[in-house]
C-alpha cells in the first residue's frame, strides 16, 4: 500500500529499508554524521510547506529518520536540499542523485571528501528510497 | 656578520591557512566546478603531501562528464588552481567518463609510491573502464607522472 510523500510513516518505511540493505550496511561503515534533507514546498504542487527529513545514521545503520520542520534537518552534518519535485524524480529513478548534485539540482552541504568517500552509501540510500511505495501529493 | 639585505627568497611559496586555494574564473562557477574546486581545497587542506603534489603540479586538466554533458578545466599553477566552467584550450590531460566514473576516481587509493591502487574494488572498476573506453584520458601516456599526480589531490582515501 502507498505511503504519503515524506511523512513519519514514509520516514519508517524508508528507515526499514535502509535498515535490511546489506549493501548499505557494508558501504556506510564508518560512517557517523547526521544527514538532513530538506524539501522544499512547491503550493502548486500540492506541496504547501517545506519539510525537512533529519537521519540519523550511524555504522551503516539507521538509527532514526525523523520528518519535522526544514529547520531542524538544516541543523545536521550534511544538508542536502532541493524542491519537492527534484525529490520526486530523485525517488523515482529519474534522476540519480549524483548527478543531480554534479548538476547541481540537488544542493549539498557539508565535508565534500567525507560523503564523496561514501558516494556508494549515498546511492544505495537513493535506492532505499525508491523501494518505498509512495503517494505523491501531487497525483492525487 | 650576517646580511640580511641581499639574499635572496627562496621560491617556495607560503600561504597563510585560510588563504584560498582555489578560484573560479567564471563569476557564476558552475555546481560541478564549485563541487570539484571545494573538494580540492578540502583535499589539500587536510593533506601535507597533498599540499606538496598541489605545490608542484603545473598543468591544465580537463574533465567532462558524459551523461550531464558538463565538465572544468582545473588550471593547477604550482600553488594555485583556477577553475574554469567547461573544457578550456591547451589541456595537458582531459579526463571523459560519467559521473559515476568520476566519483569513483575520487575514491581511488594511493599506494605505496604514491601510486593510485587499481587491485581493489574500486581500482578495477576504474581500470575496466579504462578498458572498455568509457572512461577515456586524452594525453595519457606523455603524461602519466601529471594523472598520477592529479588522481593523488583528486583521491579522498
Amino acid at each position: 500500500m502507498a505511503i504519503k510523500a515524506f511523512t513519519e510513516e514514509w520516514a519508517d518505511a524508508f528507515k526499514d529499508e535502509v535498515n535490511k540493505s546489506a549493501v548499505y550496511k557494508t558501504a556506510a561503515k564508518g560512517w557517523k554524521w547526521t544527514v538532513g534533507l530538506v524539501v522544499e514546498a512547491e503550493p502548486n504542487k500540492n506541496f504547501p510547506e517545506s519539510r525537512g527529513i533529519v537521519m540519523d545514521l550511524f555504522d551503516g545503520a539507521a538509527r532514526d529518520i525523523k520528518v519535522g520542520p526544514a529547520a531542524d534537518a538544516q541543523k545536521c552534518d550534511f544538508v542536502i536540499t532541493a524542491p519537492y519535485t527534484r525529490w520526486k524524480e530523485v525517488a523515482t529513478k529519474q534522476l540519480d542523485a549524483t548527478r543531480g548534485m554534479l548538476q547541481g539540482k540537488l544542493k549539498l552541504k557539508g565535508d565534500l571528501p567525507t560523503i564523496v568517500r561514501y558516494t556508494k552509501a549515498s546511492q544505495e540510500m537513493t535506492e532505499c528510497t525508491t523501494r518505498v511505495p509512495v503517494e505523491w501529493p501531487d497525483e492525487k | 656578520m650576517h646580511d640580511a639585505g641581499t639574499g635572496r627568497m627562496a621560491r617556495r611559496k607560503v600561504k597563510a591557512a585560510d588563504e584560498e586555494l582555489v578560484t573560479y574564473a567564471d563569476p557564476e562557477p558552475s555546481a560541478f566546478a564549485s563541487m570539484l574546486g571545494g573538494l580540492i581545497e578540502a583535499n589539500v587542506k587536510g593533506s601535507a603531501d597533498k599540499q606538496t603534489d598541489f605545490d608542484n603540479l603545473v598543468a591544465r586538466v580537463g574533465i567532462w562528464v558524459t551523461d550531464i554533458d558538463e565538465g572544468v578545466t582545473l588550471d593547477f599553477k604550482g600553488g594555485d588552481l583556477v577553475v574554469h566552467n567547461g573544457l578550456s584550450a591547451k589541456r595537458t590531460i582531459t579526463i571523459r567518463a560519467d559521473a559515476e566514473t568520476v566519483m569513483s576516481l575520487s575514491n581511488l587509493r594511493i599506494g605505496p609510491l604514491g601510486l593510485p591502487v587499481y587491485f581493489d574494488e574500486t581500482g578495477r572498476g576504474v581500470a575496466s573502464k579504462l578498458l572498455r573506453g568509457n572512461l577515456k584520458i586524452d594525453g595519457l601516456l606523455p603524461n602519466l607522472l601529471t594523472l598520477n599526480a592529479v588522481t593523488r589531490i583528486f583521491s579522498v582515501q
